[in-house]
């Protein structure tokens, strides 16, 4: 019968904690740059501009058909190669952005795509300038209107970063590796590691309810 | 009566298996130069010292190590593959008369086959951009240096590190050479086998800092053959000192064979 031990986890908790806590700035900063390449991206591709929606297409496909995998050492390895270095973790954080983006764009793109233009329409009619039209009119409600794909897309990204271990990146699947590497307790190390993943994408979910209360609440039609 | 022989051939076979059971069947020399043939079993999937070439012939370090011993006894070679876990019951039940197969030269081992004096040997060292200034742990300080996470290198590195070191684990030796070749990181831990492919191909770019272990191999035969063993030693000391092993650990391993398998002679 395999005897349980937890001591290697609860005497190297400070270093489980830690990697939780880059794991959390990664995938903070990730989803607020991958938001902002996703709504540039969308708009991109629903403007009239054809060689820009062409390079968002590309953009879009190759990321969305590659492995992240393959993304990330291309990143890393492969980029030095033409005098592009990045630490571990920059290249984390920029293999993450570039691939959230991706699948942000068409998030959003549908969302933009939902807004009937006779709400453009009426908000030419309300007088407001076209920032103004784009920023309440265009994507505030388009962002509502898919906002549930977007944050389980998010959810799904601070789960994809535990990739990042493989390029020696020192998130929180890395510094279970490293302990298990050192301890062997395998069972107990990544039964930890499964209720600290699950209790940090059960935070995010709650983060980002609060966001919809707060920001996408306003008196709409049912 | 059907039982008891399928029972006897079981316990022969898993008696062979283990081979401690059964007695070591010593190698006499008069009777290996009267047949004008040695057996020398080796490995042929652990490259560079046994691998099989094109032609699924024997090759390697291990091969041109026991071609020059036969040669040196004045018999020819008859290459046995055998593999890791057996070959020392291969040994031990005189289908061999020899193993050139690479065997670590451990304690443990030793109470069970007799070593020669080391022919080869792999070491687990420090490595780097050659214009770095880096000649022992201290050095590392300030430093980025990959290794294979939970490999004897990450061990040995993780050891011997001082503070303000940045120590880069990968998945596998391969991934960390890609770092350090990539130019993701200055220094490297890894085996001379590995970084000899290296050198290969990037020539000499990186270069030896410091050693962090080493183990010697040494060729091995059955207890109580003493004449066979005598031989043996003398070959491995003709071969050092007249350049034959050198020769043959540049030829496998980029490198004249090292001073630390010198050294343990």
């Amino acid at each position: 019968m395999y005897q349980f031990n937890f001591q290697p986890v609860f005497e190297n908790l400070d270093l489980l904690l830690y990697g939780a806590l880059l794991t959390v700035r990664l995938s903070l900063a990730a989803m607020v740059l991958g938001l902002a390449v996703s709504v540039m991206g969308a708009v991109g591709k629903t403007s009239g501009i054809r060689p820009l929606r062409w390079l968002i297409d590309v953009y879009v496909e190759v990321i969305r058909n590659t492995p992240f995998l393959v993304q990330i050492f291309f990143i890393f390895f492969g980029l030095p190669a033409i005098g592009i270095s990045m630490s571990p973790n920059t290249a984390a954080l920029v293999a993450l952005v570039i691939n959230v983006g991706a699948y942000g764009t068409e998030i959003i793109r549908a969302g933009i795509e939902s807004i009937p233009r006779g709400q453009i329409e009426a908000g030419r009619a309300l007088g407001l300038t076209p920032v103004q039209i784009f920023r309440y009119v265009v994507v505030k409600p388009a962002l509502r209107n898919i906002y549930p794909s977007l944050t389980s897309q998010f959810i799904y990204l601070m789960l994809t970063s535990s990739v990042v271990s493989v390029i020696s990146a020192n998130d929180l699947a890395s510094a279970g590796a490293d302990l298990n590497a050192r301890t062997f307790a395998s069972f107990e190390i990544y039964l930890v590691l499964t209720v600290m993943y699950f209790l940090l994408a059960l935070g995010f979910s709650t983060l980002f309810a609060t966001i919809r209360r707060v920001f996408f609440t306003y008196p709409a039609s049912r | 009566m059907k039982l008891t022989r399928r029972l006897f051939t079981t316990l022969a076979a898993s008696a062979l298996a283990a081979g401690l059971a059964l007695p070591a069947t010593a190698a006499d020399l008069a009777a290996i130069e009267k047949a004008g043939t040695i057996k020398i079993g080796m490995l042929v999937d652990f490259p560079p010292f046994g691998i099989q070439d094109a032609s699924g012939n024997p090759d390697g370090y291990d091969a041109d190590v026991a071609k020059a011993l036969a040669r040196y006894l004045g018999v020819a070679p008859q290459i046995v593959p055998v593999t890791g876990p057996n070959r020392i019951p291969y040994l031990l039940s005189g289908q061999v008369d020899v193993l050139v197969a690479s065997l670590g030269i451990t304690e443990e081992r030793a109470r069970k086959v007799d070593f020669s004096k080391p022919y080869a040997g792999i070491s687990i060292a420090v490595y780097g951009d050659s214009g770095l200034e880096v000649s022992d742990a201290s050095g590392l300080a300030g430093q980025s240096i990959a290794v294979a996470r939970a490999s004897t290198q990450d061990s040995g590195v993780t050891a011997i590190a001082p503070d303000g070191t940045d120590i880069r684990r990968f998945d596998d030796d391969a991934t960390a050479v890609q770092a350090l070749m990539s130019g993701q990181v200055k220094l490297i831990g890894v085996s001379n086998v590995v970084m000899s492919q290296i050198g290969k191909a990037t020539g000499d770019r990186f270069n030896k800092k410091f050693d962090l272990s080493s183990q010697v191999q040494g060729i091995a035969v059955a207890p109580g053959s003493d004449a066979l063993l005598e031989k043996v030693n003398a070959f491995v000391d003709q071969a050092t000192t007249d350049g034959t092993l050198d020769k043959i650990h540049e030829k496998w391993l980029g490198e004249p064979l090292p001073d630390f398998v010198k050294q343990a002679q």
